[in-house]
């Protein structure tokens, strides 16, 4: 896949939505279904690799950039993480404050709710291909409610997933 | 000003709001923007695709230094985090070579896996206010049946939600 071909579908899935992992689905959509450049063990990995450090949520997009194409794709999946964040000046300069119209926001509420319905559905064939064994169900459970239930930061739930994975290696 | 991007956006933990709230006490105690720039970043912020925390760093920047300073403070925010990301990917890569790390990569892969399911459900639960819930599970049930039976693509099911919501009025 050439990277200009690349950067688009990647900018195609963060332009159109309005928090980090919403894009998934789009980007899933491309590139697991149609194009076939990456599989959904991948993605897993992609999204595992954004939430091991700091940064923002959205990051998955430069892993899944470097899975397709090296160095140079890490390079277009960064361009299109943070190429929507300056559409924020043309708002600044032209818009202001009328930007909060009730319709916009509106479509922004239903197009989070879309996103996050979509982001569900898209987790079934991830949760397929990273669930084998009872281990990963109780670890992926346990992360589910820790996310939910408690402000606990998402390293702090994948560092101690690794330790769990470690442990249960080596008992 | 990129130093002060650089630290906060790759030392601050739990993503986004957290993070703005951090840059919002750098930025006013040093007098380098105001309280009203700050909250009309942070509303437009939330109105502008992708990741809300980059676009709050290029408004904050952009006022501080003008387009020189919006680019700073998105490169400053995202080059060391982006690095890491992909040195991460190259040791999940040798997680198939390597069996004890294949096991720990297997694990994270599950908690992340639990964290996006959170993370759906949480934004789900911001979208809630009193009136409205009727309207929650009609859309998911709407995306869902297009998804699934009539074929849409998921841009497709976002775009048709836009224009729905633009004639909703919580």
């Amino acid at each position: 896949m050439n990277l200009l071909l690349l950067y688009l579908l990647l900018l195609k899935a963060t332009m159109t939505s309005f928090s980090g992992l919403a894009s998934l689905p789009v980007l899933r959509s491309d590139l697991v279904i149609r194009y076939h450049v990456l599989t959904d063990a991948q993605l897993n990995t992609a999204v595992a690799a954004g939430r091991m450090g700091p940064g923002p949520v959205g990051n998955y997009v430069v892993s899944v950039g470097y899975q397709i194409g090296g160095y140079p794709g890490a390079a277009a999946g960064w361009l299109a993480m943070i190429t929507p964040a300056f559409v924020i000046i043309v708002l600044l300069r032209f818009v202001g404050r009328r930007a909060e119209h009730p319709r916009v926001r509106g479509m922004i509420r239903a197009i989070t709710l879309a996103g996050a319905g979509l982001l569900l559905a898209a987790a079934v064939p991830l949760a397929r291909e990273a669930i084998h064994g009872p281990l990963p169900f109780v670890i992926a459970s346990a992360s589910l409610l820790l996310s939910l239930l408690t402000k606990i930061d998402s390293i702090w739930v994948v560092l101690g997933a690794a330790l769990a994975g470690l442990l249960a290696f080596y008992l | 000003m990129s130093l002060v991007f650089l630290r906060i956006g790759n030392t601050t933990l739990g993503g986004g709001d957290p993070t703005i709230a951090a840059l919002q006490r750098e930025l006013i105690r040093r007098g380098w923007i105001t309280q009203e720039q700050f909250a009309l970043a942070f509303a437009l912020a939330r109105i502008t695709p992708g990741t809300n925390m980059l676009a709050f760093s290029a408004a904050a920047g952009w006022y501080i230094f003008g387009l020189a300073g919006a680019l700073g403070a998105v490169l400053a925010v995202t080059i060391p985090s982006s690095l890491l990301v992909v040195w991460l990917t190259g040791i999940y890569g040798a997680g198939t070579q390597i069996r004890w790390l294949g096991a720990v990569v297997a694990s994270t892969i599950a908690a992340a896996l639990g964290i996006m399911i959170a993370a759906a459900l949480t934004l789900i639960r911001s979208q809630i206010i009193a009136n409205n819930r009727w309207v929650i599970p009609l859309l998911i049930a709407g995306g869902a049946f297009g998804l699934r039976f009539v074929g849409l693509t998921p841009l497709e099911i976002i775009a048709l939600a836009g224009v729905a919501g633009l004639f909703w009025r919580p």
